[in-house]
């Protein structure tokens, strides 16, 4: 791998998305429409947001952060940018870095949005401390962003890539304890909850948020999370080449 | 096939042997076989769907063949001879948002022009190669179709590679700009530098010192653009002429 390749790719990205000033503003304000939106419908039951609020700010920055990078890497796939980029000496280890670290400063600067609107702004009530929070959404963005790139293997165009997120999101969204509690699933659904990384995502940020743990009480909700994140960065690879 | 044997000595820039490439149970290429001189100029010609891009895909490293052997420079193909090619694709893929010199300086770093003083050396050399250079800070988006073809170029060509591979790099060129990159593209091969390309229309053909006539994945004939009209065995033969001849013969 060369580090200085990796850094160019990241660097690209980044100039590419805040020269779209459309984009940037889509991706600081879309997140901030959706919570206020969820703030104002429980406004009158602020013990409800303060006990959702966790699980949402996970599924939101999930959600967000895949669709920022499936879009993102469809476009290098159908535009012919991806194919010109494989036609020099980079190598594919490089490549997935760097689009990483290009989206993931993105997609860690909408899960902060998410997290300290939800906070400061909505006023929920939390125990524990940011920076453990921090942590774990990084980890989450990681296996997202990694997914993003995958699933973008799938698709032709910005139509069919935006087919995937009801079906990624959807189960999660259900299965992982983010609307129904996961104990109060039928059995054979909470085998399909466990393979879920955003079960142990929700499960990660409740512990901290509500019940105050911190990282080292949540060592196996981080480590699933970090084999999702390796998993998925794996697929990538693999796939990275497929145009 | 007919083949005008060139009968030089120096190891070949592009020794193509026996190729085939299939996408699932539909042949792309097949059984083609083809030197390239270093410093030629070299054009593939056929109608949309004659293997033209999948050759040059296969070229770049970007696809593999499933039959026969490449070779370049009289080396196997082989992730590091990327840095002896450059590539400009049918499509611009250029990325829109960024302004031409950071699309370039990119493309630069991918080469391995890592010292920053020498990559803004050889991008700024390109761009006034090209005429960019006062376009230099203009987004890509905002580029006429021509300016885009002429960036697409500097990318290919800033790492002073020494084949370049041009995939129908004059379609859209008006008359005086298909001119132009040609003045380049002759400059090039007279510095020792293999250009081939593809295209589809004769007067691209008329440019190049050889010429490949290919026709659903087959080379049906390749030689000068002289010995080709000449083939057709009647005065004031075109090169069109010399196309339909050979494929009609088939």
């Amino acid at each position: 791998m060369s580090f200085v390749r990796t850094l160019a790719i990241a660097k690209r990205i980044f100039l590419q998305i805040r020269h779209d000033r459309r984009s940037v503003a889509l991706i600081i304000g879309a997140p901030i429409m959706v919570m206020t939106l969820v703030g104002l419908s429980l406004s009158e039951q602020e013990d409800i947001l303060d006990q959702v609020a966790p699980a949402l700010i996970a599924t939101f920055a999930f959600f967000f952060s895949f669709l920022l990078t499936g879009v993102g890497f469809l476009r290098e796939r159908a535009y012919g940018t991806l194919e010109r980029l494989l036609t020099t000496p980079v190598g594919r280890g490089d490549i997935v870095a760097g689009y990483m670290i290009g989206f993931l400063i993105f997609a860690w600067l909408q899960s902060m949005l998410i997290m300290f609107y939800t906070i400061f702004v909505l006023q929920i009530d939390y125990e524990g401390s940011l920076w453990q929070v921090f942590v774990l959404l990084l980890v989450l963005t990681v296996g997202s962003v990694s997914l993003g790139i995958f699933v973008s293997t799938f698709a032709r165009n910005e139509f069919q890539v935006v087919q995937f997120i009801p079906l990624i999101l959807t189960p999660q969204v259900f299965l992982s304890g983010v609307i129904v509690r996961v104990e109060q699933l039928p059995g054979y659904l909470r085998v399909a909850s466990d393979v879920l990384p955003l079960t142990y995502a929700v499960r990660g940020m409740q512990g901290i948020m509500i019940l105050g743990q911190n990282l080292s009480d949540i060592i196996p909700e981080l480590a699933a999370l970090v084999a999702f994140a390796l998993f998925m960065m794996a697929l990538a690879l693999l796939t990275v080449r497929k145009i | 096939m007919t083949n005008f044997v060139t009968g030089s000595l120096v190891s070949p820039a592009i020794d193509i042997r026996r190729l085939g490439f299939s996408f699932g149970a539909k042949s792309i290429l097949s059984d083609l076989s083809i030197r390239i001189e270093p410093g030629q100029v070299h054009g593939f010609l056929g109608p949309n769907g004659a293997g033209k891009t999948t050759l040059f895909r296969i070229l770049t490293g970007f696809l593999s063949p499933d039959v026969g052997t490449v070779e370049l420079f009289g080396e196997r193909l082989s992730p590091k001879l990327a840095t002896r090619i450059g590539y400009m694709p049918q499509l611009s893929a250029l990325y829109q948002e960024i302004s031409v010199q950071q699309n370039v300086e990119f493309f630069a770093s991918m080469y391995g022009l890592s010292d920053s003083v020498a990559r803004r050396e050889a991008v700024e050399s390109v761009l006034s190669l090209v005429n960019l250079w006062n376009e230099r800070s203009q987004p890509i988006l905002q580029l006429s179709g021509g300016m885009r073809q002429r960036a697409s170029l500097a990318i290919a060509m800033v790492h002073n590679p020494s084949l370049l591979l041009l995939d129908e790099p004059t379609v859209g060129l008006d008359p005086e700009l298909r001119a132009t990159f040609w003045d380049h593209f002759r400059e090039m091969a007279d510095s020792g530098v293999t250009l081939v390309l593809s295209s589809h229309t004769m007067d691209d053909a008329s440019h190049c010192d050889r010429l490949s006539f290919l026709q659903e994945g087959r080379l049906v004939a390749t030689g000068t653009p002289s010995d080709l009209m000449a083939s057709v065995g009647k005065a004031g033969a075109t090169l069109e002429d010399a196309f339909l001849h050979f494929v009609r013969s088939r």
